[in-house]
């Protein structure tokens, strides 16, 4: 029983990372289902996303506002608000002048991007931690008190409905709205889509602006989850969104999702019952071994070759 | 074109001339070399504020054998790899005294340089033991060592008279260095270590440590390493009730724990030097510091202030400025200094260098342990 209760605390521990995991790796995927490159500045939109949120929350807390939907809904929105424009502004300075030449062209002006990111926060904010408050505090108990307690905090339930949420609200809106339906399209082929009347430099804003949105979202959420934030924040969680979008299959949506959660989950365990300091060598190990038997991911499509 | 490059010429030796000529009256420059960014930057911001009031009370007495001192600062970011960079910059400046470096995995590689340089480095912080245990003659610390820390840290948890034990750390030097003494004094004393463990500096979610903290059903924790890892370790113990006492080295025992754990830092325990700026016979100098709007407090300050002035004495016990006559006069002789007497031993260590046990608290305040 003590077992049991120990095993589902680190299938939880690491389906809530995997989860934000999964909301940053989404921004990858889009990306690169869209215009097949590698967005490495992703994971400073995250971290830009919590830096936002953190200082809208201090900012209603020296205003008074005591109560907590406004203020995280304030932070959210602010934090979307801020990412997504800044989502937009990467692709525009960073990527769309060098679309369409060497792969590598765009790849080295992403992860310059990356780089000025993090250093404009650092002079700005400074490059110490900051601590961020415990908003959604409390957990709900599961086992015996005298013995090993499972705990499900409130804010591990509101990192997994949110991320539920927003995954739901993006497999409608690709599959249903106009611009879903374009996104399709333009994954698929974007000279032709060009040709039909879609207004593709739109379209592709349009995905930059989504996947800053939710790493606005999952920068709110692991912020107020891990307690502090500093401008080398988003590097690692970005590495590992990388990853989870890469084990799922990159390009493909619903396998950022799995990937993240397989992620988050093969890194708690390997904590849990091996040590801390293999996790990452178990999680970048996975990632070789997928890439060596499926190169592809594991929900990803083969490529065609077009002829 | 052979004008030109006669011209030129000319140019160069004049310039060269004057350099000579600057440099002939020049001032004695003592490299500064910590981390001014970074996430550790608050340790030296102490060092860097210890050091500076340290040259301008020694240049408003009259300098040292009638010449300034003058602070060349270097940023190292406690990244190994940008201390050997600062390191060299501070050889091409021609610095012959370096106070520094902050962490012990910057001083080990910057004092090869250093030595291998003929410059004297006195570093106000460093407690790994390998840094002294390499024969240098020019490497000097005012801090004590890892290998006295661990002990007083092990001891004082045996007192406690835990049942079990769970020991951590970041995987670097410093911190290794001193959970591994940590753990060694405790399995001397016949207390039972559960989980000795490493985790990665610059992590962020520790939910799995902190399970397995909890499983492992232990009534300490010790950590070595700096804050910005156990402020979360803390925060998210609470969070699971985990009830364990925690406790760690000088590197988590400043104030910025408290931003990040909040009310989890709250009888949190940290080894510590003594508060030299509580000594009676510090008063004026920590006014001096108060009165500039610095804070003496912090365990770097008053060491860092020390090694500036045993650079200072010495270069006049030594009545030279060559920094191996001024390694050698510093193991002669005995110092009065704001941390104490100091006396050199061979190897470069203080003689005697005590840590207390401290409790800390959630407003950022400590008080003596009991």
């Amino acid at each position: 029983m003590q077992d049991l209760l120990y095993f589902s605390q680190q299938l939880v521990n690491g389906l809530t990372i995997g989860s934000a995991y999964a909301l940053i790796a989404i921004g990858y995927t889009m990306v690169y289902g869209i215009i097949g490159m590698i967005n490495f500045a992703h994971g400073e939109i995250y971290m830009i996303g919590a830096y936002t949120a953190l200082i809208a929350i201090t900012g209603l807390a020296t205003l008074g506002v005591a109560w907590l939907p406004v203020i995280l809904l304030v932070a959210l929105i602010c934090a979307v608000i801020v990412s997504s424009s800044m989502g937009w502004a990467v692709e525009r300075v960073a990527y769309r002048p060098v679309r369409g030449r060497h792969r590598l062209i765009p790849l080295i002006s992403a992860i310059g991007m990356s780089i000025f990111l993090q250093n404009y926060v650092h002079l700005a904010q400074g490059s110490r931690n900051i601590g961020f408050p415990a908003l959604i505090d409390g957990s709900f108990r599961f086992g015996a008190p005298e013995s090993f307690q499972l705990s499900l905090s409130y804010m591990q339930i509101t990192i997994f409905i949110t991320t539920l949420i927003c995954m739901t609200l993006l497999s409608l809106f690709i599959s249903r709205s106009r611009i879903g339906r374009a996104c399709r399209a333009v994954s698929q082929d974007l000279g032709m889509a060009n040709l039909l009347g879609i207004d593709t430099n739109r379209i592709i804003s349009a995905t930059f602006v989504i996947g800053a949105s939710l790493a606005a979202v999952a920068g709110l959420l692991l912020g107020m989850y891990y307690g502090s934030v500093d401008p080398l924040f988003g590097f690692i969680a970005g590495l590992k969104a990388f990853t989870a979008a890469v084990l799922g299959g990159i390009g493909s949506i619903p396998g950022a999702m799995l990937g993240g959660l397989i992620l988050g989950v093969s890194e708690s365990m390997t904590s849990g019952y091996l040590s801390g300091e293999y996790k990452d060598v178990v999680s970048f190990s996975l990632l070789i071994l997928i890439l060596l038997f499926k190169p592809t991911g594991l929900l990803g499509k083969p490529e065609v070759e077009k002829i | 074109m052979n004008i030109s490059a006669k011209k030129l010429a000319t140019a160069v030796s004049a310039s060269v001339a004057l350099m000579a000529a600057g440099h002939a009256t020049a001032d004695i420059k003592i490299g500064i070399a910590g981390p001014m960014t970074g996430p550790v930057a608050q340790y030296g911001d102490m060092q860097f504020s210890g050091a500076r009031m340290a040259i301008e009370r020694i240049n408003a007495a009259g300098g040292v054998m009638g010449e300034k001192l003058v602070a060349v600062e270097v940023d190292d970011v406690c990244d190994p790899k940008q201390a050997v960079t600062v390191a060299n910059r501070l050889v091409n400046e021609g610095v012959q005294y370096v106070i520094g470096h902050l962490c012990s995995s910057s001083t080990q590689p910057a004092s090869d340089i250093y030595e291998d340089e003929g410059i004297l480095m006195i570093t106000p912080a460093s407690t790994s033991p390998e840094i002294t245990e390499r024969g240098y003659e020019l490497v000097f610390r005012t801090i004590g060592l890892d290998s006295m820390q661990g002990p007083v840290a092990g001891n004082y948890i045996a007192s406690q008279k835990p049942e079990r034990v769970a020991v951590v750390h970041d995987k670097q030097q410093y911190g290794e260095g001193i959970a591994t003494a940590v753990r060694d004094t405790l399995k001397d004393a016949g207390i039972e270590v559960a989980m000795f463990e490493g985790i990665t500096a610059g992590d962020k979610d520790f939910s799995s440590l902190v399970t397995k903290i909890k499983q492992a059903d232990v009534d300490f924790v010790y950590y070595g390493g700096y804050h910005p890892e156990l402020g979360l370790i803390l925060r998210q113990a609470r969070q699971t009730d985990v009830t364990a006492k925690f406790m760690g080295p000088e590197g988590v025992g400043n104030k910025d724990i408290n931003t990040i754990a909040g009310e989890a830092a709250e009888g949190l325990l940290v080894t510590l030097p003594p508060s030299f700026d509580e000594k009676a016979e510090n008063q004026e100098l920590v006014k001096a510091f108060k009165d500039k709007g610095e804070d003496p407090s912090g365990p770097f300050v008053l060491p860092s202030y020390t090694a500036v002035q045993l650079v200072a004495e010495g270069i006049k016990q030594a009545d030279s400025t060559d920094p191996f006559d001024v390694a050698a006069a510093l193991r002669a002789n005995s110092f009065e200094t704001p941390i104490g007497t100091v006396q050199y031993d061979k190897a470069g260590d203080l003689k005697s260098f005590e840590f207390v046990v401290y409790e800390w608290h959630s407003d950022g305040s400590k008080t003596p342990a009991q």
